[in-house]
């Protein structure tokens, strides 16, 4: 009985996600109204498996903090804080609705406000950074260390005033090298990413599917 | 001859012949390679830098009594760069499991934390320490947000301080708080991605180039087969890189042909 119901756990998973695939892919290159409406049903299922895996995480991380908070972790405040949250969110979200105003407001009021604190820090990172990494030490990181000034500027209307010449530059590193390698990259990552999914339904890919080793 | 594709239009959606033959392809050509390898054909891949890096640091995590930081990115299960990091993670928590270093991850998805608690778990099985693990340990949620996962990664860094930390997945501007928290504690930082390369490249002291991040999930497992797949990956490449050359010699001719095959 055991191996029976490993065998089924081993290939009952591949096999439905081969349906899948096959109902997706038959609908996105063939005039066929049966597998379009085959695929929408599993689009539908898809989407109430993932929301109960939202589901699932959810209670996963409520267990966990629970624990936490019980046994006075490192950071159980923090925790307790986390939970409270959730929980007024939940209800919140459920007794006005998601697209309210109270809900709306209250959303992006915190978010964006967070958001904009964290977005302001980001070019001071990465030109700190990019000194770091582009210190004008050859010709090839002069080089680049123009590129990226350049680039910086072109976003920066206060400066292109200063220096207008990087508005041309600027276009042109971004829609010549910097679009080719771009796209040099999107094909490969392309080719690799069906290539992982080859090797997923082969079971060559161990990656999330060792939880059941 | 090229008419075909267009004359299939009632059977096949328009512009998508191309599409579907060359997805065959990539298909037939992954399972001659695969195949290949299970016959026992043996491919050697070049040194990944990134990835003979990802070795090193788990050598200096246990040098240095520092934990090690793997980080699959702030995307979900369906996308082929977490399950890669996944793949990366669970490869390096049973090598850190092994030697006695902690390997510790964060995600903002709920799915990918299951799964990353599932995979430490194992981990820790497969190195003959079950009693090590306990959920929540090395396992830390930050929320759905890009950048509330950001900043909640850099205070698990600032806190844990990590000797090396792994950036493998999908990444956006996070990247961008988590590397330069990273740099400031000292950690050698090796990223992969995709989308936000240039990013990853800016704070990473060594990198996996886009596809790399493929070929290093594969590779990082030793398993031959799985690397064998990596050759089929190439041979494709080979003929997309053919294809381009003929559309960039029939553009210059004033002909159209290729463009007509892609269904544009």
């Amino acid at each position: 009985m055991s191996s029976t119901i490993a065998y089924i756990r081993a290939y009952l998973s591949r096999f439905l996600v081969i349906v899948g695939l096959l109902a997706t892919l038959i609908s996105w290159y063939f005039v066929s109204p049966e597998a379009t409406a085959i695929a929408n049903e599993l689009t539908y299922w898809n989407m109430d498996i993932y929301t109960f895996t939202l589901f699932v995480g959810l209670l996963t991380i409520f267990a966990r903090y629970l624990n936490g908070v019980r046994t006075r972790a490192k950071y159980w405040p923090y925790q307790l804080y986390a939970m409270i949250l959730i929980i007024v969110w939940i209800i919140m979200g459920l007794s006005v609705g998601l697209y309210s105003d109270l809900y709306q407001t209250a959303y992006l009021s915190t978010k964006i406000t967070l958001h904009i604190a964290i977005l302001g820090q980001l070019v001071f990172f990465m030109v700190s950074a990019g000194y770091r990494v582009l210190r004008i030490k050859n010709f090839r990181t002069a080089l680049f260390a123009i590129c990226m000034v350049s680039v910086v500027v072109l976003n920066a209307p206060w400066l292109l005033s200063v220096f207008p010449a990087a508005d041309k530059i600027s276009y042109w590193l971004l829609n010549n090298p910097a679009m080719a390698g771009g796209r040099a990259l999107l094909l490969a990552g392309g080719i690799g990413g069906v290539i992982l999914g080859i090797r997923l339904l082969l079971g060559l890919e161990k990656g999330a599917l060792r939880a059941t080793e | 001859m090229f008419t075909i594709f267009t004359n299939v239009g009632q059977i096949i959606q328009t512009g998508r012949a191309f599409q579907l033959v060359f997805l065959l392809i990539i298909g037939a050509l992954g399972y001659v390679s695969y195949y290949l390898g299970k016959k026992g054909k043996t491919w050697e891949i070049r040194p990944l830098e990134g990835l003979e890096a990802t070795y090193e640091g788990i050598g200096r995590a246990a040098e240095m009594g520092r934990p090690i930081m793997v980080l699959p990115g702030i995307s979900d299960l369906g996308n082929p760069q977490t399950l890669a990091g996944l793949t990366v993670l669970g490869e390096v928590a049973q090598q850190s499991a092994e030697i006695g270093v902690t390997a510790i991850t964060s995600a903002s998805n709920p799915g990918v934390i299951t799964a990353e608690e599932a995979i430490i778990r194992s981990s820790y099985t497969a190195a003959g320490k079950p009693e090590l693990y306990s959920p929540g340990k090395y396992v830390r949620w930050f929320g759905g947000d890009q950048f509330a996962y950001a900043v909640g990664a850099a205070g698990q860094i600032l806190g844990e301080k990590p000797a090396v930390i792994v950036y493998m997945g999908y990444f956006l501007f996070d990247v961008i708080v988590d590397g330069e928290t990273g740099n400031r504690i000292g950690a050698v930082q090796i990223g992969g991605t995709l989308g936000s390369m240039d990013m990853v490249a800016l704070f990473c002291d060594n990198i996996l180039i886009g596809e790399e991040l493929y070929a290093a999930s594969a590779s990082i497992t030793r398993d031959k087969i799985a690397v064998a797949t990596i050759a089929g990956q190439d041979w494709i490449k080979l003929i997309t890189l053919g294809i381009m050359i003929l559309g960039v010699i029939f553009s210059l001719a004033g002909s159209k042909v290729i463009w007509e095959i892609l269904g544009r």
